[in-house]
């Protein structure tokens, strides 16, 4: 895996922990990765992949008229 | 020898006619089921009092007549899935149009799905396909046909929903959730010189062209090509001669000519896509000529799958579909034919929609006396579209209160509602006057209909509420598929037309609320929703909010919404809630053309039933038809089915 240090309050580093353990995260480190792709996924719109998908669930729906 | 040869013969006869040696329940018994769908308890009832459905006042009083309660939510899936199948949504997994994925949060078609082959060769730039492509019909259970089918009972069913692919017994027809050649639910094409801001718009494609010297040269956009690696769309060339003198229109396509006048429709055009060398796939279209002249404008219908060489499988047997078509002309499989899009968006004018809607009806009733004429013994069920969507597209002509009513319009097309109801009191005529006294007739209904008039955006209420909560709270809203939601602070969304969904960890991939809150949160948000009121007139806008996991019951009850909500008469989803959008105001005037609908509280829109036989019980229910049908073949229901016989 690549390391890259970042700065962060130690507080905040011991709750995140706690917190990605009680998620069923192995660590912090896995944890964050996740919420770093998510985080992309949802403010770049899903990113190639999610807009692949999102572009067939449109298509797949087109023209039911319940929906717009 | 040659007599035990005729014994062995015969023997092996009798075994194909009964179904592979299972026994015959009630041989020469005939249960005709003709449903309506959307047709309302209330607009029939008030038509029979008037004395403008004599057929259908005829059939009452030779056994009965009684509104028939639908299913929670009121939607068509829905409820043609618990008509088949004599289920509850929890056993046959049909809860909405639309399903939501939680691992995702996205939606998708709850009927069918159509996925590319598993299996491929790759050579070069090209893919080809070594297995048949991925259908599945989400419809869970066994359909009352197919039991009777099981035990010998020959079975004809025609278009019933939600039967896509068709279940492999005796004669059947898909209907609703069958896509066109796209992979679409009806994707319609529009050419036109006319400038326009888009080319693409919901439920269809607007392709501008150019005239030069009165001709006009076009592509039809097909489907994607499945042998090629890469994606590559599949096209046909289309030419087109105008006539400004005469207002009409020669089309060349492909190897096929032919003339259209100005405001009329073509008959059914073949449209051949190339696949590859020696392969190919063909559609059927009809055109629609709008205007020749000052703009040329030509409607051409989604490229339906073609009855005579269906690329995917319309009907059992396979054949099935081409003598149809043999016998009764080309037809519409598109699982929802009638092109409600093209009319909100004003593509087709209410006249020509209605034109349309006729050529479908006509289909559907060729079909329906071949095989009433030929029907004598077992099941037939046919299914008749056409008084859902001319009430969706034709309530605000009869409602004074649509914030869009048009008086003068009203005049003209008020009627068109009561006078689909007659048209169906005409087949029933048609039945009623050639039917022997010991066939069993049901005329039923998924649900009735009710106005459409504002459009509640139940996500702006969750994120208003603080149930939902937006990753940027300076937009104030968040577009469909949720972009602008923050998972990891929200507790409640809504996705489909009556669906709320709680956060849930654990089931959700980024689930917040754990179990143990579930309770109180389902309880508040009841509370709160129930209390809710359109600002603009102080009115309740939602009747009832049912708890999934008190409605349904059964192996799928997990993928229920939490939270079911039932709007009242006049309010429904917005067309942005059902796709996870939340924009910023609450509610909003329903202006489309789409003006009368049924998602809403099932007990203010129940369906129909009729019969020639007594009902016995005061309150016939759509689960109990399954259960009724097999009593009449004397067969018992399965266990799953809680449906009861409700004929004497």
């Amino acid at each position: 895996m690549f390391k890259k240090k970042i700065t962060i309050e130690k507080d905040l580093f011991e709750r995140a922990g706690r917190f990605a353990k009680d998620k069923g995260y192995s660590d912090l480190s896995e944890w964050i990765s996740d919420l770093m792709e998510e985080e992309m996924k949802r403010t770049q719109g899903g990113g190639p992949e999610g807009d692949k998908d999102e572009e067939e669930i449109k298509k797949k729906l087109q023209g039911l008229g319940y929906i717009s | 020898m040659q007599m035990k040869n005729v014994l062995v013969a015969v023997t092996y006869i009798l075994i194909l006619i009964t179904g592979c040696g299972q026994q015959v329940s009630e041989p020469g018994k005939k249960v005709l089921i003709l449903g309506f769908d959307g047709m309302d308890a209330q607009v029939t009832k008030s038509l029979l009092d008037a004395g403008k459905l004599p057929n259908f006042a005829k059939l009452r009083d030779m056994g009965g007549f009684s509104p028939l309660a639908t299913v929670l939510p009121p939607q068509s899936p829905v409820a043609w899935a618990t008509f088949s199948t004599g289920l509850n949504p929890g056993s046959h997994n049909i809860f909405d149009f639309l399903s939501r994925d939680p691992e995702t949060y996205l939606p998708s078609l709850s009927m069918a799905d159509v996925d590319d082959p598993k299996r491929k060769l790759n050579i070069g730039s090209w893919s080809i396909p070594l297995s048949a492509p991925e259908i599945k019909n989400f419809r869970e259970g066994v359909p009352f046909w197919k039991i009777l089918s099981d035990n010998g009972v020959p079975v004809t069913v025609l278009r019933i929903p939600v039967n896509f692919p068709p279940d492999e017994c005796g004669h059947q027809l898909s209907g609703m959730g069958t896509p066109d050649m796209l992979g679409t639910m009806g994707t319609f094409s529009f050419f036109t010189n006319r400038p326009v801001e888009k080319t693409s718009e919901t439920g269809g494609r607007i392709q501008e062209v150019t005239i030069q010297n009165n001709t006009i040269e076009a592509v039809i956009a097909g489907p994607s090509n499945p042998f090629k690696k890469e994606k590559e769309d599949l096209s046909a060339p289309i030419k087109v001669h105008i006539d400004p003198a005469s207002k009409s229109a020669e089309i060349l396509l492909q190897d096929q000519r032919f003339f259209i006048k100005e405001g009329s429709w073509s008959n059914w055009v073949k449209v051949t896509f190339k696949l590859m060398p020696l392969a190919s796939s063909t559609g059927v279209v009809r055109f629609y000529l709008k205007e020749v002249n000052p703009y040329f404008e030509l409607y051409m219908s989604p490229i339906n799958i073609d009855p005579e060489n269906p690329a995917l499988p319309v009907s059992y047997p396979k054949d099935y579909a081409s003598e149809l078509a043999e016998q009764g002309g080309l037809f519409y499989t598109q699982g929802m034919a009638e092109d409600t899009w093209a009319l909100n968006q004003e593509r087709l004018s209410d006249e020509a929609f209605l034109e349309q809607g006729e050529i479908i009806f006509q289909e559907q009733l060729r079909s329906f006396q071949y095989e009433w004429k030929r029907f004598t013994s077992g099941l037939f069920v046919c299914y008749f579209s056409t008084t859902d969507p001319y009430q969706h597209m034709f309530y605000r002509y009869i409602d004074p209160e649509w914030p869009g009513y048009d008086k003068e319009r009203a005049e003209r097309l008020g009627r068109v509602i009561e006078e689909t109801y007659i048209k169906m009191d005409k087949i029933l005529g048609e039945v009623l006057s050639t039917m022997d006294k010991e066939t069993t007739l049901m005329a039923v209904s998924d649900h009735g209909f009710a106005p459409f008039r504002r459009a509640v955006h139940l996500n702006h209420w969750l994120v208003q509420k603080g149930y939902t909560v937006l990753s940027n709270p300076s937009r104030e809203e968040s577009g469909e598929f949720f972009e602008n939601v923050d998972w990891y602070r929200t507790r409640a969304y809504a996705i489909g037309l009556n669906g709320l969904y709680l956060n849930l960890a654990g089931r959700e991939k980024m689930g917040i609320v754990e179990p143990e809150e579930a309770e109180s949160l389902k309880l508040e948000l009841i509370r709160e929703l129930e209390g809710v009121v359109d600002p603009e007139n102080e009115k309740k806008m939602v009747n009832k909010v049912y708890r999934g996991d008190q409605e349904y019951s059964g192996p799928y009850a997990k993928n229920a919404p939490d939270l079911v909500v039932g709007y009242t008469r006049g309010y429904r989803g917005s067309w942005q809630t059902a796709l996870g959008a939340a924009p910023a105001t609450l509610v909003e005037d329903n202006l489309k053309a789409w003006s009368g609908d049924h998602c809403i509280d099932p007990v203010l829109v129940p369906g129909v039933l009729f019969s020639n036989k007594k009902i016995s019980h005061n309150d016939p229910a759509l689960i109990d038809i399954a259960t009724t049908v097999l009593d009449e073949f004397s067969l018992s229901p399965l266990p799953a089915m809680t449906g009861k016989d409700i004929l004497e």
